[in-house]
């Protein structure tokens, strides 16, 4: 059964087409990379999975909801989580703050302090230079330490999907290593289906999973990325020379 | 970790801040009332006024970062309700005569117009804001804008139950120091308390965030709305306690003139702390009565020396500035005043990552 399914989604800003007639689906606990040269609308694609940017046309499908245009938080309530480009910590709250001011949601819902409170050791057993640093704030954090956090964030609900938008944006390469490892952990441990958005492909065939290519706002290619990243017309999207 | 105890630890480690806040409030009144000066003893009133109206607005101002022009239409709302319920019947019926049989019979003491008054501007921060939260920024502070200038525009037209812009006078006029100084405190706990709950939490987020707070699943509208409503409610029974303090209400006295004043307070002070929000109402206010002092002049000897008049205003626009230029974030910034827990914890990113 498919967790995602997007058909015919568009992307407009104003004039400009960002995103052309998507359609995939992902099944639960898979793993998918989205990659592409810039301005391919990976990152408009994604947005527009968490609500964030409504699309202009097509239909998404959650978990067997129609969340085509839905408020980010009702979508964030479904089990979407979020981890937006350029790592958005909430700067001026600590830590522990950034993880747990997203299980206000739930509040209300029987027995959801206990569950935030697992939640968080979890998050702390994952990421333990986050518990060390509980009370500071997230603006004064590294890098990767502010990357882990909003991966955390972004667990703390218990979602059924995650979708990163470039976790390896500005990190050291051994950063990027640490941050990936964490997320297979995570994925295995949790049987989480994970959405990630890199511009490089490198990462995905070193991960394994399945991958999808775009360019210009279509999908180019769809499939295992190990057997993807041994292709010409793989070269042919990142360049634009397959003909010779 | 159990969840309670989590919660509790929160308060523990901050109470620290509206604790240190209100003994500064508390050191106040003690110098007022060891001075037994009644020119003074005033002067330390109006400035828990202002505390209260400075704290009312960071509620709003502070946690969601949108700037309100709007907020003294809440203070006004709230005077008006001291005005119809504490005025004697007799004097209601001369000034007010359009006011309703069981509102011109009503006569209710002091704390209980205060806290109908905070009541009174909660129900219409909540009608107001259920429009105005959907705005952000410019739009926003723009809209309050024009809340303020309607609800001033209404009570210096209605006349049968506001007496349009003449003052309303015959409010029991309260000279003792205490009322004011609970009322100033109750404001700084409200105030902390609602900034550590999950709806502070959340809506500090959305100002940090706006993206990743509704991605996270935060409802921004909501959030600013309960915050709207608790800096009405605070700014309300400010407003009411107010027309307690001088004895009568006018429009104008809830306009332009508190607007600005109470806003360079809390942007002095620094916008986004609680303590800045305090902070920049006692060193203001001290410097404006300081500066009045040598205005007035001061006897040496068989000698007064005074300062010219006008430079009041003049000297605290420098003072202002000055603070602005080397602090613009505000005194404060978004710190908050606590005990040193010396745990060093808070030691920026550790260097060595691209970042």
């Amino acid at each position: 059964m498919s967790l995602l399914s997007l058909s015919n989604l568009t992307i407009r800003y104003g004039r400009l087409t960002a995103v052309r007639n998507v359609a995939f689906t992902l099944a639960e606990g898979e793993i998918l990379f989205i990659t592409g040269p810039n301005g391919a609308g990976k990152s408009s694609l994604l947005r527009a999975i968490a609500g964030v940017t409504p699309p202009a046309g097509g239909r998404i499908d959650f978990a067997d909801h129609d969340i085509t245009g839905r408020a980010p938080e009702d979508i964030a309530r479904l089990g979407v989580s979020m981890v937006p480009e350029g790592r958005e910590v909430f700067g001026s709250l600590t830590i522990e703050e950034n993880l747990t001011v997203g299980t206000g949601m739930h509040a209300g819902e029987h027995g959801w302090r206990g569950r935030a409170a697992d939640a968080l050791e979890e998050i702390y057993a994952t990421f333990p230079i986050l518990k060390e640093r509980r009370h500071t704030q997230a603006g004064l954090l590294s890098g990767g330490q502010q990357q882990m956090l909003v991966i955390g964030r972004a667990l703390m609900t218990n979602p059924r999907l995650i979708a990163i938008d470039e976790p390896s944006l500005g990190l050291a390469p051994n950063i990027t290593d640490q941050v990936y490892e964490r997320l297979i952990a995570l994925r295995a441990h949790r049987k989480l289906t994970l959405l990630i958005v890199e511009q490089s492909s490198t990462r995905a065939m070193m991960v394994g999973g399945r991958m999808i290519l775009m360019r210009g706002g279509e999908v180019l290619l769809d499939g295992d990325a190990r057997a993807m990243g041994q292709s010409e017309a793989m070269q042919a999207a990142y360049f634009g020379y397959g003909d010779h | 970790m159990a969840p309670r105890t989590q919660r509790r630890s929160v308060a523990l480690r901050t109470i620290s801040t509206p604790l240190i806040l209100a003994a500064l409030l508390v050191a106040f009144a003690l110098v007022a009332w060891a001075s037994g000066s009644r020119p003074f003893n005033q002067t330390v009133i109006d400035i828990f006024l202002q505390v209260i109206f400075v704290v009312g607005l960071y509620v709003f101002v502070g946690n969601s970062g949108v700037i309100s022009f709007g907020h003294i239409a809440f203070a006004c709302l709230g005077g008006y309700v001291a005005a119809w319920t504490t005025i004697k019947p007799m004097m209601k019926g001369i000034s007010m005569p359009g006011l309703p049989d069981w509102l011109m019979q009503l006569e209710i003491p002091f704390w209980a117009a205060a806290l109908a008054g905070g009541a009174f501007a909660a129900f219409w921060a909540l009608v107001f804001g259920a429009v105005l939260m959907r705005l952000s920024g410019i739009a926003a502070s723009i809209a309050t804008f024009a809340m303020l200038a309607m609800v001033n525009s209404i009570y210096s037209n209605w006349e049968s139950v506001t007496a349009a812009t003449s003052s309303v006078v015959g409010i029991p006029i309260l000279r003792v120091l205490w009322p004011y100084l609970v009322a100033a405190i109750l404001a700084v706990f409200a105030a902390w308390a609602y900034s550590i709950s999950r709806h502070g939490l959340a809506l500090r987020a959305a100002r940090d965030e706006p993206t990743a707070a509704a991605a996270s699943g935060i409802d921004i509208p909501r959030a600013r709305l309960i915050a709207f409503v608790i800096s009405g409610a605070i700014m309300g029974a400010g407003g009411a306690l107010y027309a307690h303090s001088i004895g009568l209400v006018t429009p104008d006295t809830y306009y332009l003139g508190l607007t600005f004043t109470t806003l360079s307070m809390l942007v002095v002070g620094g916008m986004s702390s609680l303590s800045g929000a305090v902070l920049g109402v006692l060193i203001l206010s001290s410097l404006i009565q300081a500066l009045r002092w040598l205005e007035a002049g001061i006897d040496i000897g068989t000698t007064t020396f005074a300062l010219p008049g006008g430079v009041q205003e003049i000297a605290l626009g420098v003072v202002m500035i000055a603070i602005l230029m080397f602090r613009p974030a505000g005194i404060m910034g978004n710190k908050e005043l606590t005990w040193p827990t010396g745990r060093g914890n808070d030691k920026p990113g550790e260097p060595g990552e691209t970042n």
